[in-house]
């Protein structure tokens, strides 16, 4: 229940709703206790021929009991689902909170892309936890409770046998099954995990095993993984199947028991007769309750499984301790010296000794082969990790000390792939500052040339944008935020050499005076910058201006020849 | 909906067996509610001894075992049948991806394909565990109840009769109404929905302006405005089974009313007949009921059953192939016959035709789009001509054998495909039949430049690589690619040349391999470097699909305009 914590605090905060819940729950099932009960009572008190009256009273109830019966389930669906759904907010809310200030850091360590689908999967199905968990046994128990105590009247043991059921059928079996069922839903899992790699290997690799000859050796395994995972998944679903049944039958021998125990006790004596064919249906009827005890088993271990899986991935993380900030307004310099840098789980050095300066107000191009380190650089600057080893200052403080949000705050960022968010041009324009005018962000989707109506709708992720599109409507947010640093990562690698050499004009106006970095695709037009740095497998290659490298015929010189030499 | 169903009753054997199991259910309800009441009214009225009535008691356990064996025995088929349909799909479209030629494995495909693999044959499961074992039940069960209901009392058996086709009609009537709703909801749902999602995909963006900590109200707004619209939605099929609950309870409401007064007023029904009734009517509605729940899992499984079909039933051209043997001494002589392509839309490869001598090189040149990439997939046999012919000494490339054709051709893509496994299995696929020992995958390597990278690694060439293990960066993996190429040791090679983003090293043992890889072999590459072009003994000039030059550099600079433009541009300093 340890892992469960965090979800059930959440779950109580809507006491209304579960109250409601309950409340009608109990009411729906035990007018379907009463319902079944009064015409078995009914049908035996006509067989002694009462006067009609008594009869009419009864079929009254009847018709009562039948009405509530049915509201009473239409209420309980009804405050039950909004409490689900009500739940997943805030679900949804107490996991941003906690997610929300260890991004973007925590994305970097995950680097997989379905981390997001999985937090987004886990905390959906997380709402099953009050629906199918949390509630059913506490209706359950109250309805057995009454019905029971209601029983007791009439007859002790028939009471005593009601109870036995409801522990055999709401506990032992559930708990029986449960500890079995974990171990074939984990089998199902791996089995599920095991083929869909096997179907991305086929599909992804396919023109590769064609050529080699591998394809009918792949198929066959493909094929076999499949198999294991149908064996996997109707083991499981037998395994089920074989629970209900089971189930099934112990409230089925519990009424049998109770007719039994019911003959005798009348033939003894013991019991008026006229309640026999009651307490029959009564117990006919309330296991029919029982029913949601046989699914709540698995989704206690869904449940289990993703809140655990959710609150893991934040649990360890550390927060930002930097206090210090940058002065506002003011181009930084960045100073870095004999820095390491290794991703977690990863056993390479993504960064090795790198020692650079990069000087207030100064235009620095970063360049080197795909994996070079150039990115990871970038992303120190930005305080998303910090060196393993070594020295990184900005204005000459130490890094660590500054806070990641000083930071951000006073740089432009276009990033490899930038986000956008479902809406208009000019709310995600807006993002760079709520006081902009509409003159100020059509001159910015002018200069980077892009003919956007501001009132343009982007879908989300900026679906409906070329690549092209999306880098350039990155770059104007650049150029409407104007904060004096700028981190640049291959901003116009998708955008037309013309369009591109327009953009870069209009940059170099409005950065003047800034601090620039640029990491750049190819290394025409680098001719402008201060500096170039050029990164090969993690390490600073050269440094220089463009004419210093080019007379130096070296590595960046090479680079160049190539870069001349290929067509694209 | 119908590709299922014709799959669900293909064999004989499986519906009679689930009729068969429903008509024992059938039995057990009708005989579990006989003895019930038979036990009641011998005590009750009766008054007999504990002693009578147990025989009873003996035949109720019985038929109580007897109906959880059945339903649990109808569970089992129905999971068998799922399971043997899911078979059959899986089969058959792993079957079908096998088969398709190799343009349709792109990789915008493959993880829509992936998906209709895994997801869509998982969604038909409840097809045929659940929906048509409770269509059989339905068919059979209520039936059965209603034939013994009119053998007892006529009345009862009328109202049943009359009253049963309301609860499928309003599930109808209700079905319509919700599908509209949630029509009507889609978008504002579609937009809640993928709110969260979108928030938290965006919060580097949103950190990085500062702008995370507004979004709670955001994702607060959104989830209860998702809250909000679906159970707009949910109100309408919760009121349908209100209704249900309603239709099903007046019923047996009526049947209650009327077996009472029949007692009572006019003592023309015994007591067991009428708590006969009684005890089986809500079975029957109950049953009818069930399958209202099972006929929406059957309705879900409709739109995945369409996804598969469609899968299945897409035309694509097969690449088949022949039986005959392949010389195997050096290069073959291979020449184009008029190849051309038509693409699903848009444009196509215009016919073209040349030879292309043993040890010769090839370049293919063009824009991005010309068609350089179907026209290696053409030579190479990955593909099928829309017309023309590839031919490989004197025969049609198609006559030989695929293996005997394709252990002498390796394929260096701009972006090689790692598998799952080691280091050593990742270059050894390269070899016809993996019979390769560890010196020879180390010479490879060797050869590739790669392997001080592959020491470097904390288990060398045992080294997991791929899906689950370490990634490689891109030079890295091309540099493995060719030494399975260094292993394979083909007559022909096709080379993908990569644009950008290699380092210097990668580049530098790219060209010195292709050139060693050359001497026993012909080499046909999409070219994007000018040494490699100028070195080709022929080259092939593309534009749109249409061949427009074939020549050498020189022949090609002075007879071709675009192709000396396009030079020149690029020597000029191209996009500077």
């Amino acid at each position: 229940m340890k892992d469960l914590r965090d979800v059930i605090q959440l779950v109580v905060l809507e006491k209304r709703d579960i109250v409601r819940s309950i409340l009608f729950g109990f009411l729906a099932g035990i007018s379907a206790v009463g319902l079944f009960a009064s015409s078995g009572y009914l049908i035996s008190k006509a067989a002694l021929i009462p006067p009609l009256y008594a009869l009419t009273v009864l079929i009254a109830f009847l018709k009562l009991f039948g009405f509530a019966r049915a509201l009473g389930r239409y209420a309980e669906r009804y405050y039950s689902h909004r409490a689900t759904f009500t739940i997943l907010s805030n679900l949804r809310l107490a996991f941003y909170k906690r997610l929300e200030p260890h991004a973007p850091r925590i994305f970097q360590k995950y680097r997989s892309g379905d981390l997001l689908s999985r937090i987004v999967g886990d905390v959906e199905s997380l709402q099953n936890f009050f629906l199918r968990v949390y509630y059913p046994p506490v209706v359950l128990g109250i309805i057995f409770l009454a019905t029971i105590v209601f029983t007791s009247i009439f007859s002790i043991s028939v009471a005593v046998v009601l109870l036995l059921g409801l522990v055999i059928t709401g506990l032992f079996i559930p708990a029986w099954y449960s500890v079995k069922q974990r171990k074939y839903a984990h089998r199902v899992r791996e089995a599920r995990g095991a083929l869909s790699t096997e179907a991305a290997e086929f599909l992804y690799g396919y023109r590769d095993l064609r050529i080699y000859q591998q394809l009918a050796k792949k198929k066959e395994i493909l094929l076999k993984t499949a198999d294991d995972y149908l064996d996997e998944e109707e083991r499981d679903g037998r395994q089920r199947l074989s629970n209900h049944s089971w189930n099934t039958f112990v409230t089925l021998i519990i009424s049998w028991v109770v007719t039994g125990l019911g003959a005798f006790l009348v033939a003894e004596g013991d019991l008026n007769g006229l309640f026999l064919a009651m307490l029959v249906m009564i117990s006919l009827t309330v296991f029919e309750n029982a029913a949601p005890m046989a699914v709540l088993p698995s989704h206690l271990e869904d449940s289990k499984r993703a809140s655990a899986r959710l609150f893991s991935i934040v649990e360890k993380e550390k927060v930002d301790k930097g206090i210090w900030t940058l002065e506002d307004h003011q181009a930084p310099s960045i100073k870095m010296s004999g820095v390491y840098f290794r991703f977690p789980d990863d056993e390479r050095e993504a960064l090795r000794e790198v020692t650079l300066s990069i000087p207030e107000g100064s235009k620095t191009a970063i360049v080197g082969a795909s994996g070079s380190g150039k990115s990871t650089l970038m992303q120190l600057f930005m305080k998303f990790h910090t060196p393993s080893f070594g020295e990184l200052s900005v204005n000459g403080v130490d890094i660590r000390k500054l806070s990641e949000e000083s930071v951000w705050k006073n740089s432009n960022v276009v990033l490899q792939e930038n986000h956008y968010f479902y809406g208009t041009i000019r709310q995600n324009l807006q993002l760079a500052g709520d006081i902009l005018t509409d003159e100020e962000m059509e001159q910015a989707l002018e200069e980077v040339g892009l003919r956007f109506d501001l009132g343009q709708k982007v879908l989300e992720k900026g679906e409906n944008l070329s690549g092209g599109e999306r880098q350039r409507l990155a770059i104007a947010r650049a150029f409407l935020k104007g904060e004096r640093l700028w981190l640049l990562d291959e901003p116009t690698s998708s955008v037309d050499a013309l369009t591109e050499r327009m953009i870069f004009e209009h940059l170099y106006q409005r950065a003047k005076g800034d601090t620039l970095v640029l990491i750049s695709h190819q290394l025409n037009g680098l001719e402008k910058m201060d500096q170039i740095i050029v990164m090969e497998e993690g390490s600073v290659r050269e440094a220089g201006t463009y004419h210093e490298l080019i007379e130096k015929q070296g590595y960046f010189y090479e680079m160049k020849q190539i870069e001349q030499n290929i067509f694209s | 909906m119908k590709h299922l169903s014709r799959l669900a009753f293909s064999e004989g054997k499986v519906p009679m067996l689930l009729i068969l199991t429903s008509v024992l259910i059938g039995a057990t309800i009708i005989a579990q509610s006989y003895y019930f009441v038979a036990i009641v009214e011998q005590t009750f009225l009766g008054e007999q001894d504990f002693q009578e009535v147990f025989p009873l008691l003996v035949g109720l356990l019985l038929v109580l075992a007897g109906r959880s064996l059945f339903t649990w025995l109808n569970g089992w088929i129905g999971i068998s049948l799922a399971s043997k349909a899911k078979r059959y799909f899986r089969q058959s479209i792993i079957e079908k991806f096998s088969r398709h030629p190799v343009q349709s494995s792109a990789q915008g495909q493959s993880g829509r394909k992936i998906s209709v693999l895994m997801d869509s044959v998982d969604e038909i499961d409840g097809y045929f565990s659940s929906y048509v074992p409770q269509m059989i039940q339905t068919m059979v069960v209520p039936l059965m109840i209603l034939i013994v209901v009119f053998t007892q009392h006529l009345y009862s058996g009328l109202i049943m009769l009359i009253t049963a086709p309301f609860i499928p009609l309003f599930m109808a009537i209700i079905g319509v109404m919700t599908k509209k709703k949630s029509e009507d909801q889609m978008e504002k749902l579609n937009a809640f929905s993928g709110k969260f999602l979108d928030i938290l995909q965006g919060l580097t963006t949103l950190k990085l302006f500062g702008r995370s900590k507004q979004q709670k109200e955001e994702i607060e707004s959104s989830s209860l405005g998702f809250r909000d619209a679906t159970m707009e939605v949910l109100k309408v099929a919760f009121v349908s089974s209100l209704m249900l609950e309603f239709i099903s309870m007046l019923s047996i409401g009526l049947i209650a009313l009327e077996i009472a007064i029949r007692l009572v007023v006019y003592e023309s029904v015994s007591f067991f007949t009428a708590f006969f009734i009684l005890i089986l009517a809500p079975e029957f509605y109950l049953t009818l009921k069930d399958f209202g729940s099972a006929f929406h899992t059957g309705r879900g499984a409709a739109g995945a059953a369409g996804q598969l079909t469609a899968e299945l039933e897409r035309v694509e051209d097969e690449v088949e192939w022949g039986m005959d043997e392949l010389e195997r001494e050096g290069p073959p002589m291979i020449s184009l016959n008029g190849v051309s392509f038509q693409y699903e839309e848009g444009f196509a490869i215009q016919p073209i035709y040349t030879k292309i001598p043993p040890y010769s090189q090839v370049a293919i040149v063009g824009r991005s789009g010309s068609g350089k990439s179907t026209l290696l997939h053409l030579m190479a046999g990955l593909v099928k001509p829309s017309a023309g012919k590839v031919i490989v000494n004197d025969r049609s490339l198609f006559e030989y054998k695929e293996s005997e054709w394709f252990s002498q051709v390796s394929y260096i893509s701009q972006d090689p495909y790692l598998f799952s496994g080691t280091v050593a299995e990742n270059i050894a696929i390269g070899g016809s039949d993996g019979g390769h020992t560890r010196m020879e995958i180390q010479e490879a390597a060797e050869k590739a430049g790669v392997s001080e990278l592959i020491n470097s690694f904390q288990y060398g060439y045992d080294t997991p690589v791929g899906e689950a293990g370490r990634g490689l960066s891109g030079g890295e993996k091309q540099r493995l690619a060719l030494a399975r190429a260094f292993l394979k040791k083909p007559t022909v090679i096709l080379f993908d040349e990569p644009t950008t983003g290699l380092d210097l090293r990668t580049e530098r043992i790219l060209q010195e391999s292709m050139e060693e890889l050359a001497k026993k072999a012909t080499v046909m590459t999409v070219a994007h470097r000018l040494h490699t072009i100028q070195n080709a003994d022929q080259i092939l000039f593309l534009e749109r699909g249409k061949l427009v030059g074939k020549g050498n550099h020189e022949e090609l600079l002075q007879t071709v305009e675009e192709y000396r433009n396009m030079v020149t541009v690029q020597q000029g300093g191209g996009t500077a």
